[in-house]
């Protein structure tokens, strides 16, 4: 059972936050709020969403596990207007999840939940290395990232305490270097990883609205990024894979 | 053709998810390309040629369903026949006058400008080469996928392989795999997400078989799925008249098989045909070794060799090549 209002802006994010990863997925509802734990279907990306209770207006839920098709879900929620207040409404053991804003009535149908994958465990990972970012620096650094490459390495240098993001086209270069001093947090360790900006351009397009973005990073590892949203009352998690180095 | 075991098999099917699929697997090879030269095919059922006039359809099938495959995650072993047992002999007769008779029918089809006919005709009458056999394990080769022929029955090898935990699951469309011992069989791995059955055009989702949900859900022994093939026809016998899926279990559940048999056909060699399935011909000569694709070769291959459109299959091989040296999460997980 799920029963709660919610500011249409924050719902809308939390939808785009998933649907930057995956197209369906698991919704977890409990007493405490909403959770996703979702990886795409090549296994390369996982999102893990923490929605807590006090990002709604009200809410009230008994614990139940449903099938979200998060790609209809985000097409329907771009068209609300931000100013409303959105209404979700789902009684136990239904097949269809009501929404309700200004007037209208969506009634979504839900995914069977066996034919939606599994929520994956934790992985566990060492990421020894993290920095502290805005949201809006990662996102650009992606984006003139993507201009010249389909890659971009993240890296640690310990010893002149920089954090790099350096992408290598065919025929141009780019690289943007921060110092420890700029950086709200730098924890330095040997780390430099290389990722699809495939991947991180949907990333980094949600993440750019985060103050700040924490990255945890390897050598040849991961990326992980950790941020909040809906005013703190969410908290989010990307894990990205590395590609291999090599060429 | 295999074993008709589909009604009581129902059950025990279940969606394939992605994260089933993502997994390497054998291909039943054979199954594979005579799906391919029956159903890619133009209205009237000629099938596609290049200009020389030799056919194409089984290289674009195949083509396209392993970069579908690669894309998903997969990492297929295609496995192809060897020699047929002794005793598939009056299968094979039986079918290849099926074909001839097809082959006929179909003539006499496109003559009387009946399209329906000729193309259901057209189906019928397909048969695998060498010539398509090479020209197959050629693009393979080319696309960096591992290959072999087996001793004897290509689905038999892939259920050892399954079984032997090499692969996670084998593919085709022959229930036989089960009795063969595959632990996992999966079928309904079409790019359109589309069958042709007796000639209507059915949607379908990969779907998949677990060997050890199925006998504990029928409360039957492997041994006795067997028994329940041989009463209903295998490739290696006729098959008792009026007896399908349903009166099959039933018989080996109540332990009536070996007087059926002596009943209705008492100089049926049972236990040959139920140690050929258990302990199938097997090799273990295969090497399980993916290969980045070969763009130059295949461009060449297909679009100068064969005449496929180059823009197409450039579009495909990039869409490859750019999931190439990505790594998965899956060795985090533990």
């Amino acid at each position: 059972m799920l029963k709660a209002a919610i500011d249409t802006e924050v719902f809308k994010e939390a939808v785009e936050v998933v649907a930057a990863i995956v197209s369906e997925c698991r919704l977890n509802i409990s007493a405490n709020g909403l959770a996703v734990r979702a990886v795409d279907t090549a296994n390369v990306a996982m999102i893990s969403l923490e929605l807590g209770a006090p990002a709604f207006n009200t809410f009230a839920a008994g614990d139940s596990q449903i099938g979200l098709d998060i790609s209809k879900l985000k097409n329907i929620v771009a068209s609300i207007n931000k100013a409303d207040v959105l209404t979700l409404d789902l009684p136990d053991g239904a097949y269809k999840m009501e929404l309700a804003y200004g007037g209208f009535k969506y009634s979504i149908s839900l995914l069977d939940v066996n034919t939606v994958r599994k929520d994956p465990n934790l992985p566990s990972i060492q990421l020894p290395g993290k920095v502290v970012i805005a949201g809006a620096e990662l996102n650009n650094a992606i984006k003139a990232a993507s201009l010249v490459s389909d890659k971009i390495a993240f890296g640690i240098n310990p010893d002149n305490e920089t954090f790099y993001m350096e992408a290598d086209g065919d025929t141009d270069h780019i690289n943007l270097e921060i110092k420890a001093a700029d950086l709200k947090t730098f924890i330095p360790a040997e780390a430099r990883s290389l990722f699809s900006l495939d991947y991180l351009k949907d990333m980094g397009r949600v993440m750019s609205k985060a103050e700040e973005v924490e990255i945890f990073l390897g050598k040849d590892h991961p990326v992980k990024f950790v941020f909040t949203i809906a005013g703190g009352e969410g908290k989010v998690e990307y894990l990205l894979a590395p590609r291999i180095e090599s060429d | 053709m295999g074993v008709s075991l589909r009604e009581i098999l129902t059950d025990y099917k279940k969606p394939a998810s992605p994260a089933d699929l993502a997994k390497t697997c054998a291909v039943d090879g054979n199954n594979a390309l005579y799906q391919f030269v029956t159903t890619i095919r133009q209205p009237d059922g000629t099938p596609l040629m290049d200009n020389q006039g030799r056919i194409t359809s089984h290289l674009s099938g195949l083509f396209f369903r392993v970069t579908n495959f690669l894309e998903s995650g997969m990492r297929p072993i295609f496995i192809f026949d060897g020699k047929p047992p002794e005793m598939k002999q009056v299968t094979i007769e039986a079918r290849r006058e099926l074909r001839d008779e097809a082959a006929a029918s179909y003539k006499e089809a496109i003559a009387a400008g009946d399209l329906e006919a000729a193309s259901k005709y057209a189906r019928s009458a397909s048969r695998l080469d060498a010539e398509t056999f090479s020209s197959s394990q050629k693009l393979l080769t080319l696309m960096g996928i591992p290959w072999f022929v087996a001793p004897s029955e290509g689905e038999a090898q892939a259920a050892v392989m399954a079984q032997k935990g090499d692969v996670a699951f084998s593919i085709s469309q022959d229930y036989d795999s089960l009795l063969f011992g595959t632990p996992r069989l999966v079928r309904n791995m079409t790019v359109s997400r589309k069958r042709k059955v007796h000639g209507r055009t059915i949607s379908v989702n990969p779907e998949i078989i677990t060997l050890s949900e199925l006998l504990s859900g029928l409360k039957i022994t492997r041994e006795n799925l067997i028994e329940m093939g041989i009463l209903i026809g295998t490739d290696f016998n006729d098959g008792i008249k009026g007896i399908g899926p349903k009166k099959a279990l039933k018989i080996v559940r109540d332990g009536a098989f070996d007087k059926t048999i002596k009943e209705n056909c008492p100089n049926l060699d049972c236990e040959e045909i139920m140690k050929f399935f258990l302990n199938p011909p097997y090799s273990s000569d295969y090497r399980l070794n993916w290969k980045d694709p070969d763009t130059e070769g295949i461009l060449s291959y297909l679009c100068e060799d064969y005449e496929f459109s180059r823009t197409r299959i450039e579009a495909i091989l990039e869409k490859l090549n750019k999931g190439k040296g990505q790594k998965t999460l899956d060795q985090w997980f533990g």
